[in-house]
Order: C-alpha cells, then sequence, then structure tokens
C-alpha cells in the first residue's frame, strides 16, 4: 500500500511523443484510471510507472520513494499486461506462482504458495483450469489468468493494462462489477488503463483523461462527466457521443438551428452578443415530450425524426430541428418512427457550453447555461 | 488427382502431369550422382573400374576407410580427421552460441547505436573471400605456432559459424514479445533471470537450429583446414579430397566410401532441423 | 502536484525495502542502463576484431612486396596492383569468375524458381521429393566435387556410360570445363534458391489469388501480375547469396580441376591461392584478394539496396 506520484513524465520512441508531462498525484489504496483512446499512451505511462520504460524525463514516486534507476523488479509493482504476457511454457499454476518464488515479493513456504493461489483463482473462477497451459485457455480466462498474477501477492502499486478489454461484452460487464469486489483490489492503490468510458466511470475513484500523450482531464467521474474541461472530454464520455450545436448569442440566449434552441449564456462567460459557441447535449439527457408543458428547466424544442435505430432496449433517434441534427435516445417500447414529428424536452441545466470552434477541432468548455433559479 | 499450381487454381490432369514429369526430370538429375556414390562405395577394388550396376556388393570399403591409420594404402587417416572435425565444429559453434547469443539478444532487444554496424560487420564474414583472411593467418599461424591445431581452426571457424548463429537468433528475439520478459521483472526477477527463465527456453528452437546449421558449415568447410591444417589436424573434407590424389593409384571405392561417412552428420542434421532450415540458411531473411 | 516537488527530492535516493520486503534497493544510473546492450556484445566484438585483424592485414599486404623468399618485406605502392592487373592471367580469372557467377546464378536462380513452383502444387510425387530436395545443399561442396569428378571420368565414369558418349568425350577439357564445374554448382545450389522461394511462395496471402480467380485471370497473367512481384524478394535474397558466394567460389571448382586445364577455371579464389600458398607470394595473393573483395563489397550494396526497394514494392503490393 503505497502512494504514486509522478511528475513530468516524457517519453518519445523516434520522433513520436509517447507520452508528454504526464503528472499524477494518486493516493494510498486509490483506484485510479487512465482513459483514452488507442496511441494516447496510456501503455506507456504504465511501463514508465513500472520501470519498463526508461522515460526521458520526470520521475516517479512510491511510497515517497523515488524510482529513479530503481530496477522494475525491486519496485514493488504488479502488472497485468494487455497481451496477458503469460509464459507459454508454464501451466496456469507455475503462471501464477511465478511472483511467489521470485522471493522479492515476500517468501512464501509451498503450502502458503498454494493457499494463496488457491484464493485467488477461486475469486477469479479459474481454479480448475490450474493445470492447464495458457494456449489451451480462452482469451477470457487468459485474461483472468493475467489479473490473477497480480492478485496473488502484494503489491505497492497494482498496474492493470485494459484487463478487460479482450473479453466479450456480457463477461466485460459481469467482471467489471467483481472487480471492484476484489479486497486487494479495493485496498491497493491501482492505475488502471481503459479505452471504455464505462470501465472509467464504474471502476474509478478518479479518471484521467490522455491524449496523444498529454493530460486533457483528471477528476472524480462526477467531474469529469458533469464539467467535461473541453469537447474532447465530453465526446469520450457517453454513447452515443455527445451533440454539439453551433450556437450564436443573441439577447443574453445561445441561438442555435434557426432559434429552434434557446439556452441562456453561461455566467462569467464573456460571451458578448454575436460571439458564437457550441451547445453540448450528452443524448441520454433528452427526453421526448410529455404531456402540454416542459419539466421546469428545460427546453422544448420540436423537430422531425430523420434516423431510427434500435439498440437493444433502447431506441436511437436523430431528429432534425430547424436544420440542426440531434440525436437521442428514448426507451424502447416508445411509439415513433422516421417522419414522424416529435418533441424533445432538453433540460437546460445538463447542457454544456463549449468554445467555438470547427467541425472535428476540440475546444475548451466555458460553462454551463445559467438556469434560473438555480446555479449550475 | 486434382492439382493446383497456384493457391485456389485447379490445373487440367495433362498439365499436372507434365509437372510431376519436370519435378522427377530434376530429382533423377538430383539423386543420381549420390546414388550412383553409394553403388561405388559398395563395389570391390577389382570391380570399381569394370562395372556398372551389377555387382557384388561389400561392405568391406567402409571398414578399410575407417580402419585406414595413414599408413596403409592413402596415406589419410580417416578416423582421426572424423575426430578432428567433431572437436573442431563442436568447439567452434560452443564459441558462437556462448559469444553469439548475448550479442543477438543485445541486437533483438535494443536499438542501440552501433548495433547494425556490429551485425552487418559479422554477416560480411560470410560473403568476405576467405582467402583474404587466410593468407595473413596462415602466415600469422606459423609464426605463433597455430598451425595445424585445432584451437587455430576453431578461431577462424569463427567466420563460418558466428555470422551464422548471430542473425538467426537475433531474428528469433525479435519475434519474442518484449512483455513476457518484462512480466518476469515485474514477478522480481533480475534481468539475467527474466532472460534465462522467460526468454532462452522459447528461443530453442532457434538456438537449436543455428547450432545444428553452423555445425553443418563448419563440417563441410574446406578452403580453411585446407590451408590451415597440416596431417595433423586435417579434417574429413581435406582427408575424402586426398583419397582422389592418392599417389597415382586410383582407389575410387574408398573414395566413395569415405565421401558417404563424411556426408552423412550433415545430411542426418539437416533432416532433423528441416523446419528451421529455410530461415537458417537466409540468416532469418526468409521466415517460415 | 508537479510544484510540491522540488529538485532535491527527485534526485533522492532512499535506500532500504519497498513494501515490507526488506530488500536494499541499489538504483541504476542511466548510464549503466544504457551501457547494457553494449556489454553484452562485447565478446562478439572482440571475435568481430580478431577476425577484422587478419582483414586488415591482407589488404596491407597488397601494398607490400611479402613472400616467403622475401621474409622482411618493403612498401611497394601500387605497384602490385599494377602488376597483377597487367597480367593477362588476372584477367582470365576475372572473366572466368564474372562468366561462372552470372551463367551459375542465373540458371540456379531459373530452375529452382521453376522447381518451387511444382514443389507448390499439391501433388504427391512433389510432396515425396521435397524431402529430398536439400540433400546435394546439405553435402559439402568438396565432396560434391569428388563425386562429379569420380562421375567426369572419361574411362570408366558413369556419364558417358548412361549418355553414350563413348570414353572419349572429356567434361574437363579446355573447352568443357568451366561448363562442367558450373553444372556441378547447378546441382549443389539449385535446391537453396529452390527452398527459399518455396518457403516465399507458402507465406503468401491467398486473397489476391482468389480474387484475382474469379475474375477469371489467366495462369500467366496471375504469376506474372500478382506472384512474381510478391516473389520478388524472396528471389532476391536467393540470388544475393548465390551470386555473392559464386563469385567467391573455391571448394568443388578446387578438387575438380584446381583452375585448369590451362586457366580455363581459374577462379579468382584459385588464383589467390596459387600465388599466395603455392608460390608462397603473400602480397600477390592478397592483391587478388583485395580486388575480389572490393568487388564483392560494391556488389552486396549495390543488390542489398535492390532487395530494400523490393521489398517496400512488394509489401506495397500485399496490402
Amino acid at each position: 500500500m503505497a502512494t504514486l506520484t509522478t511528475t513530468s513524465l516524457s517519453k518519445s520512441f523516434g520522433k513520436t511523443r509517447a507520452i508528454d508531462d504526464i503528472s499524477l498525484d494518486i493516493g494510498d489504496g486509490e483506484f485510479f484510471v487512465i482513459l483514452g483512446p488507442s496511441g494516447a499512451g496510456k501503455t506507456t505511462t504504465l511501463k514508465s510507472v513500472a520501470g519498463l520504460v526508461d522515460v526521458d524525463r520526470g520521475s516517479v514516486r512510491i511510497a515517497g520513494r523515488s524510482m529513479d534507476g530503481v530496477e522494475p523488479y525491486q519496485r514493488n509493482v504488479a502488472m497485468a499486461f494487455e497481451s496477458y504476457a503469460l509464459y507459454p511454457q508454464r501451466t496456469v499454476s507455475q503462471n501464477l506462482a511465478s511472483p511467489l518464488r521470485s522471493g522479492r515479493s515476500g517468501r512464501y513456504s509451498e503450502a502458503e504458495q498454494k493457499q494463496r493461489i488457491e484464493l485467488v483463482t477461486t475469486t477469479l473462477g479459474i481454479d480448475h483450469l490450474l493445470r492447464r497451459f495458457p494456449r489451451e485457455l480462452s482469451n477470457g480466462q487468459r485474461q483472468r489468468v493475467a489479473l490473477g498474477r497480480v492478485l496473488v501477492r502484494p503489491a505497492d502499486v497494482y498496474l492493470l493494462d485494459e484487463p478487460l478489454s479482450h473479453l466479450d461484452a456480457k463477461l466485460r460487464a459481469a467482471m467489471r462489477s467483481e472487480l471492484k469486489q476484489l479486497g486487494a483490489m479495493s485496498s491497493t492503490t491501482s492505475l488502471y488503463v481503459t479505452h471504455d468510458y464505462q470501465e472509467a466511470l464504474a471502476l474509478g475513484d478518479r479518471i484521467a483523461v490522455l491524449r496523444e500523450g498529454r493530460l486533457v482531464q483528471v477528476g472524480t467521474p462526477l467531474e469529469v462527466w458533469h464539467e467535461p474541461v473541453d469537447t474532447f472530454v465530453a465526446k469520450a464520455l457517453g454513447q452515443p457521443e455527445i451533440n454539439l450545436v453551433d450556437a450564436e448569442v443573441d439577447g443574453g440566449v445561445l441561438r442555435a438551428a434557426g432559434g429552434a434552441l434557446e439556452v441562456p449564456v453561461p455566467r462569467d462567460s464573456g460571451l458578448a452578443a454575436g460571439d458564437r459557441a457550441r451547445i453540448g447535449i450528452r443524448p441520454r439527457d433528452v427526453e421526448l415530450g410529455r404531456g402540454a408543458e416542459p419539466a421546469t428547466d428545460h427546453l422544448r424544442v420540436r423537430g422531425e425524426v430523420r434516423l431510427h435505430e434500435r439498440l437493444g432496449r433502447e431506441i436511437e433517434l436523430t431528429v432534425d430541428i430547424g436544420g440542426v441534427q440531434l440525436v437521442a435516445v428514448a426507451p424502447g417500447a416508445e411509439q415513433v418512427t422516421e417522419g414522424d414529428a416529435v418533441d424533445l424536452d432538453v433540460p437546460l441545466g445538463k447542457t454544456h457550453v463549449f468554445a467555438a470552434g470547427a467541425p472535428g477541432e476540440d475546444t475548451a468548455r466555458i460553462g454551463a447555461p445559467t438556469v434560473p433559479g438555480r446555479n449550475r | 488427382m486434382a492439382t493446383e499450381l497456384m493457391p485456389g487454381r485447379k490445373r487440367l490432369t495433362t498439365g499436372s502431369v507434365v509437372a510431376d514429369l519436370a519435378v522427377i526430370g530434376w530429382f533423377v538429375f538430383s539423386l543420381f550422382p549420390i546414388v550412383w556414390m553409394v553403388l561405388l562405395s559398395l563395389k570391390t577394388s577389382a570391380e570399381q573400374t569394370s562395372t556398372y550396376f551389377t555387382f557384388s556388393p561389400t561392405l568391406e570399403n567402409f571398414g578399410t576407410v575407417l580402419s585406414d591409420r595413414g599408413t596403409a594404402l592413402t596415406s589419410v587417416d580417416f578416423t582421426s580427421a572424423l575426430l578432428t572435425s567433431v572437436v573442431n565444429c563442436g568447439g567452434a559453434v560452443l564459441v558462437s552460441l556462448v559469444i553469439g547469443i548475448p550479442a543477438a539478444y543485445a541486437a533483438g532487444r535494443w536499438r542501440y547505436r552501433g548495433s547494425n554496424d556490429l551485425m552487418f560487420t559479422i554477416l560480411s564474414f560470410r560473403f568476405a573471400p576467405e582467402l583474404m583472411v587466410i593468407v595473413p593467418l596462415f602466415v600469422i599461424y606459423n609464426q605463433v605456432g597455430l598451425f595445424d591445431t585445432k584451437v587455430g581452426l576453431i578461431w577462424v571457424l569463427q567466420l563460418v559459424t558466428m555470422p551464422l548463429v548471430v542473425w538467426i537468433l537475433r531474428s528469433y528475439f525479435e519475434d519474442l514479445p518484449a512483455d513476457l520478459e518484462q512480466a518476469a521483472l515485474l514477478d522480481g526477477y533480475t534481468r539475467r533471470r527474466a532472460f534465462v527463465m522467460v526468454a532462452l527456453p522459447l528461443v530453442r528452437p532457434g538456438i537449436a537450429a543455428a547450432a545444428l546449421l553452423a555445425f553443418i558449415f563448419a563440417w563441410n568447410n574446406y578452403v580453411f583446414p585446407l590451408i590451415l591444417t597440416g596431417s595433423d589436424n586435417s579434417t574429413v573434407t581435406v582427408a575424402i579430397s586426398k583419397y582422389l590424389g592418392g599417389g597415382g593409384q586410383a582407389y575410387y571405392n574408398l573414395t566413395a566410401a569415405a565421401a558417404i561417412i563424411g556426408a552423412l552428420p550433415p545430411l542426418a542434421l539437416a533432416l532433423t532441423i528441416q523446419r528451421y532450415l529455410v530461415r537458417g540458411l537466409s540468416f532469418g531473411a526468409v521466415k517460415s | 502536484m508537479t510544484t510540491t516537488m522540488d529538485e532535491t527530492g527527485t534526485r533522492e535516493h532512499r535506500h532500504g525495502g519497498t513494501g515490507g520486503t526488506g530488500r536494499e534497493v541499489k538504483p541504476v544510473p542511466a548510464w549503466r542502463r544504457r551501457l547494457r546492450p553494449y556489454l553484452l556484445s562485447v565478446p562478439a566484438l572482440l571475435i568481430t576484431v580478431g577476425i577484422l585483424y587478419p582483414f586488415v592485414l591482407g589488404a596491407y599486404y597488397s601494398v607490400l612486396n611479402y613472400a616467403a623468399v622475401r621474409p622482411t618485406p618493403e612498401f611497394v605502392g601500387l605497384d602490385n596492383f599494377k602488376t597483377v592487373m597487367s597480367d593477362p592471367i588476372f584477367w582470365t580469372s576475372v572473366r572466368v569468375t564474372a562468366v561462372y557467377a552470372l551463367v551459375a546464378t542465373a540458371v540456379e536462380t531459373v530452375l529452382g524458381v521453376g522447381i518451387a513452383l511444382l514443389l507448390n502444387r499439391s501433388s504427391i510425387v512433389g510432396k515425396i521429393f521435397e524431402k529430398v530436395l536439400i540433400l546435394p545443399l546439405m553435402i559439402a561442396p568438396v565432396i560434391a566435387g569428388v563425386i562429379w569428378r569420380l562421375m567426369f571420368n572419361p574411362q570408366f565414369g558413369i556419364l558417358n556410360h548412361v549418355l553414350g558418349l563413348g570414353s572419349t568425350f572429356n567434361w574437363l577439357s579446355t573447352k568443357t570445363a568451366l561448363w562442367s564445374v558450373i553444372l556441378v554448382d547447378v546441382w549443389i545450389f539449385t535446391p537453396f534458391v529452390a527452398i527459399l522461394v518455396l518457403a516465399g511462395i507458402r507465406s503468401l496471402p491467398k486473397e489476391p489469388f482468389e480474387a484475382s480467380d474469379v475474375d477469371g485471370a489467366g495462369w500467366f497473367y496471375m504469376f506474372r501480375r500478382l506472384m512474381l512481384p510478391m516473389m520478388w524478394p524472396y528471389i532476391l535474397v536467393a540470388v544475393i547469396f548465390r551470386f555473392m558466394d559464386s563469385l567467391k567460389i573455391f571448394d568443388h571448382v578446387f578438387v575438380l580441376t584446381a583452375g585448369g586445364p590451362g586457366s580455363t577455371t581459374r577462379t579468382l579464389q584459385i588464383g589467390a591461392y596459387e600465388d599466395s600458398i603455392i608460390n608462397l607470394n603473400y602480397s600477390v595473393g592478397s592483391t587478388y584478394m583485395f580486388l575480389l573483395w572490393a568487388l564483392v563489397f560494391l556488389t552486396a550494396r549495390y543488390l542489398v539496396s535492390v532487395l530494400g526497394k523490393a521489398q517496400k514494392r512488394a509489401a506495397g503490393s500485399e496490402t
């Protein structure tokens, strides 16, 4: 158990900057998630912490101790590799015993080793595979073994590189909820890398969003969800992606979609009449309008359904509002089809205002609309 | 039967017959000399020049070659040449492995400055004209007393074995995911132990292939022992060639028997590593 | 967080165990880390230098007048090069080597590719013969030379008997010797080209062929437009090995003809052998070798650059 601090970690491979100025401060026992698309530098960050990558600049401290020049095997960290990295010529049981036999994570008698392996394999549901070789396992089983090799021994820090990425959707959801309940995991400082925002939100005590080797935002799941620092973070979280609608300030409101969409200008935003900005609306926040009046703080807009896609229990609607396409998610029971006119209720308190930018360009968040009678 | 000249392409039966005939034609050409050699080695001295295919076979020639101590017929001590070849080639391969494996590992794992220069210099030994080295070594060996010694030959055979070992193994180490050794490091093992425990067992086929192939080529080498050894440490290849020039008298049947004995070890080794042969012969350039 | 860590803080190493393992932690400075691959390469480097030393010495001999009869040589500048290059026998050697290398490589490449294509079919005959394809290649070239010398023998040799040439045809005469030694080279080394190319063919992706088969492309079109460009790198690797080896050919030629009759099969390495080992004129032999080395070196550089381009092109055509 230990804190983990990285200071200005930077590493280039040839001309490509893998990570640039990564500074993190992770508390004792914290479950910290790094979220980012592939190639963002997530694995390089993990391997830098582990000492497997020699950083160009910056330093790592574990439990307050500088790790400068400390060999990986002396850092007392455990890592689950995305490629599993199971020793192919050894059985599952031998793979799991490997960290216990090196003598560097403590000394264990044969009986203690057996007991630990039993405990961890039972927890992960792989206790029937002990004598198998990695090549005889499914990807899901391999991933569990890789996790088991981490959990089987105490460590200052657990490093987990996409440990659920190769599982199918169902197993992934199950493992996600299991992971947090694992005793060792909840008490050991963990650095968890993923490209899946749901994992990040579900598991992380805090989340760092990484983009092209740089930290974009660090915060609790609630913070990154409710106050994304820019459109990149906003788009990274949530499926379908957040709607971004171009708007112009006109008389104290942001007007978009030919006047169909009007959102109050955020307080202290510095936006003046004629300025341009972007309104961000998450599809899942939009509701189909019911009754004569929208709920309080909701804006009702009218549009025509252009696209209707069923996603399991829900439907995804693309609605045209005054020439702007807005994506909304509605319960599957709704009887709407393409061409129908619908009312959409947009919760003003949950919308975001971002600086104006070209399509595809990421811009900073300015704030949330000032809803009458509420702050934020 | 249905054949395909290219993947997924069916050919007419007449075409496949012609193709089969062409294949057979090549193998008649390819195997005939070997068959002829075997026949010749089974003939008595009386029959060796008087008959082609009908004769009463005998294994006597092999006994003569192996018991020849360089006194009786030909001034060739074939058994001691066999032993010398085994020691030379074994020694040369061993030296190359001990020295080459770490270098191959370094080159396969890290991109360090000078890595390519060293690798290509080692490769260039394979293509350099041997006499460029032999002439000076001939002079030096005569001066320092390495002429006609096993140590001297093991040293110069590095030109043959080292490039093979280093290049083949580098290609194997390159193919080995670094994650495995990194996992071992995080399990708490030192770099050396991670290498011995994880990397080494996984490239064992590569090591075996490289070692055996290096042994074959060292065994088959002729020009180094021809010039750098005398009668004490002459090798199998030199000994066989001596049968030909044997003092006016021709011992064709003995020559054939000696040639077969000398060819057997490489052939046997080659068949055991057939799966890895292409990769070895092309120094790792062609992976099959 | 970055501001709380000052310079001295980041540099501080606190010795002692981490996480209760109670082990001494010895930091390894960065320069020591970077040294690692070099340390692993040191023995190989020493061997390399040890082998390079006679190389350099050989080059040095070529500017001396060093011979067994002249144990204290003098510096003679480029005299050896002048002597050698004005000697017609040297140019005979150059011609013999060039003809040998070009013809042998060309024939082996064509035959090797042909055999590879034939063996690539899933025929029973092919499967049986594939196993024995490499036999001539694994026999020592000098033994191959011995075998063929016995077969070439005009009186009792099997070739004249089987081919019905009587006992007068001389395979190793002034006119025929060069072609005969090339024939033996073809016998030994064609399998080398064949197995490399065969491995190459088998590693080719199947999809382009299936696609163009569906499109109704003819066999020759597929071979020329699809197979050949993708096989080209493998063929080139084989050609490079064969051509460079042919330039310095020695073993079986030496056993078969020792360079004769006359100088008709006197390749450059055999010439160097005569001058330095038989005549014990080290400097002249080394001059031969230096010139051959330069030839090999330049050829190698050229062929490797061709190979690099071909590999890039083939990679492009595969995707």
